[in-house]
């Protein structure tokens, strides 16, 4: 049996208001080892929330995050920081690379964070820029590849830092059809043969058809777990 | 790494990068210029006035310092010349004159004034004074006769005195007791300092001697080989003085140039601070633009995992590299602007007559200043490093969730 990797319980957000909203609302979840999980619901359900709360982007209301065995709603916002460097990888809806670095340079980025060795950085952005398709396009600045590349780029990005899974937030939105294909078999593939775990939020009904497990989420809450 | 994204992310937007490195070195050059210009102003002042009348130190009796009296003088000649002697062995004097000094009165057809009366040993004066070269007309005692007067023009044109005009000078002997005597007018000089001029006569100590019946020496002036260190040589100087006597360095005899000298240092670095605080805020403002900019990326860095030291480092680095470009730039055109105007000249020949009662020329020629030069590149890092603080503050504060989302 897989061993979980996330573990959510009760977890609450609400932002506080005239009429107080409840994003999140006594969420129990647990994502394991080598899942390709896809939240999906409609805009403003909640998921994009959720997704940010585990990543540790936004503090829960109440309730807890373990990832790993560590309960990182109990750690400080430096604490956090370093936690995200090291255990999650992030894919955004709008790629945000680095524009004035190289392809090669924005996947290397993440690990000159972690102060890994220059050669082991080299080594490894050359890999998993080969990994996803982008052998040759090293060099080449962000504004010099398509949308697709560049959401391939972030997607080596978000595997350079060796993390404990990776949470992509509307990756395939602003890709065409080919694009979106391209980049879901290639993260499908990174699943399968490296055992990355993969959390889209997503309301993109080609992106749910790759998921082998599907959240629907709304008002919130958890409607169905497939 | 981070060295590098910051130095391409100072290019991510050319022309307002342009716009601050060129307003920092426009500023610096600035800066250069009216350094060079006032030292070069202050220094021709003082060397004029050093050169010209007053010498690096001058040395009297302690009586004379108390109260300038006729009878306040330094010693007989066997004295004096042996104070000479020993001055004169130290290795940075170039040269002593002796001088008799008499507060008198000059008596014209026209009119009357106060005027402190030099006897001087022409020979002595020639070698270590510029005075007889700011002769306008007549000479400096070169020509046969007695009771020559040279007189400086501003105070010749208040006594309607022209050459070969005849005057009677009053003044006291050693005893006190009042003396006159008739003088020709053999020589008018014209220094750059007008306040001198109306103040000062000449007269050859021969003159003075045959009315005070003895040659009573008050001051001997001292010419140091060049005009640096004068502080640390003035006290060297004042360690071989006998008692009785006591030294004046060039900032004492005339306090004016000395607080001028002081202050002009303090103000300089005053008019750098000011062109520096406006940069400041030039150099803030380019970079609050820019973090403003690069909101969603910001965003994504501190999602990802850098750390606030390392975000801060990079807006610092960014801020430093805008003065690292632009100091070189404007300590180059500064120095260049300095070097050619200390060939041509700056004229100001519409100032004449300001700039005479002020002891400079109409034409002011700057002067390169080294030190300033290493002030300047401390201040610009310095200011840099302070422009980066409110822009690195603001990044640190963004919300990563509401940055990425461009809110």
């Amino acid at each position: 049996m897989s061993k979980p990797v996330i573990q959510i319980k009760n977890l609450e957000k609400v932002y506080e208001g005239a009429v107080p909203v409840h994003a999140v609302n006594g969420i129990n979840l647990t994502i394991t080892e080598g899942e390709f999980t896809a939240l999906k619901g409609p805009s403003g359900c909640g998921k994009t929330t959720l997704l940010n709360l585990l990543g540790g982007l936004d503090k829960p209301t109440s309730g807890s995050i373990e990832i790993g065995g560590v309960d990182i709603t109990t750690l400080s916002e430096n604490q956090l920081i370093d936690f995200r460097l090291r255990n999650i990888g992030f894919v955004f809806q709008a790629y945000n690379l680095i524009p004035v670095l190289s392809a090669q340079e924005n996947v290397s980025f993440i690990m000159l964070l972690q102060d890994r060795p220059k050669e082991e950085r080299e080594a490894r952005a050359q890999q998993l820029l080969e990994a996803v398709g982008l052998k040759g396009k090293e060099g080449q600045r962000p504004g010099q590849l398509s949308g697709g590349q560049q959401q391939r780029v972030a997607v080596a990005r978000a595997l350079a830092s060796k993390p404990q899974f990776v949470l992509a937030d509307e990756p395939t939105a602003n890709l065409d059809s080919t694009s979106t294909a391209n980049l879901l078999d290639i993260m499908e593939k990174l699943n399968k043969e490296e055992g990355m775990t993969f959390v889209f939020a997503t309301h993109d009904d080609r992106v749910i058809k790759k998921a082998r497990r599907i959240i629907s989420i709304e008002d919130g809450k958890v409607l169905s777990d497939e | 790494m981070i060295f590098k994204v910051a130095w391409r992310n100072i290019w991510r937007s050319k022309v307002r990068s342009f716009i601050v490195i060129g307003s920092i070195a426009v500023g610096i050059w600035a800066g250069l210029l009216i350094i060079g210009f006032s030292f070069g102003m202050n220094n021709e002042r003082t060397a004029s006035a050093i050169g010209t009348t007053i010498g690096h130190a001058q040395i009297h009796s302690t009586a004379f310092d108390a109260e300038p009296l006729s009878g306040a003088v330094l010693g007989d000649d066997v004295a004096v010349t042996k104070l000479r002697e020993e001055v004169e062995r130290l290795p940075f004097v170039a040269g002593t004159a002796q001088r008799t000094v008499l507060q008198g009165m000059i008596n014209s057809a026209k009119s009357a004034r106060a005027v402190r009366i030099m006897g001087v040993w022409p020979k002595d004066e020639r070698a270590q004074t510029t005075l007889p070269m700011t002769l306008v007309d007549g000479d400096f005692f070169e020509s046969a006769g007695r009771n020559r007067l040279v007189i400086g023009e501003k105070l010749a044109n208040r006594l309607g005195l022209k050459l070969r005009s005849k005057v009677v000078l009053t003044f006291q002997d050693a005893e006190g007791t009042l003396s006159r005597a008739s003088f020709r007018v053999s020589g008018i000089y014209k220094t750059l300092n007008a306040t001198w001029d109306e103040f000062h006569l000449y007269v050859h100590h021969k003159d003075l001697e045959q009315t005070l019946g003895a040659p009573l020496v008050h001051e001997v002036l001292v010419r140091f080989d060049e005009t640096v260190d004068t502080d640390e040589k003035t006290v060297e100087l004042a360690s071989v003085l006998p008692n009785g006597m006591s030294l004046k360095s060039w900032k004492q005899v005339n306090p004016e140039l000395g607080f001028a000298d002081d202050m002009m240092a303090i103000m300089l670095v005053l008019v750098l601070g000011i062109i520096m605080m406006a940069l400041l805020f030039g150099i803030i403002n380019n970079m609050l633009m820019a973090i403003l900019e690069r909101r969603r990326e910001l965003g994504m860095l501190m999602a990802v995992g850098m750390n606030k030291r390392k975000l801060f480092l990079m807006i610092l680095l960014e801020t430093l590299m805008l003065g690292c470009v632009g100091g070189p730039i404007g300590i180059v055109l500064g120095d260049l602007s300095t070097r050619i105007m200390m060939r041509i000249g700056i004229d100001l020949t519409s100032k004449k007559e300001g700039l005479a009662e002020l002891g400079v020329q109409s034409i002011i020629y700057p002067e390169i200043v080294p030190e300033y030069y290493i002030i300047i590149a401390i201040m610009v890092v310095t200011t840099a490093l302070i422009a980066s603080i409110l822009p690195a503050v603001r990044a640190l504060k963004l919300n990563p969730v509401e940055a990425i989302r461009g809110q």
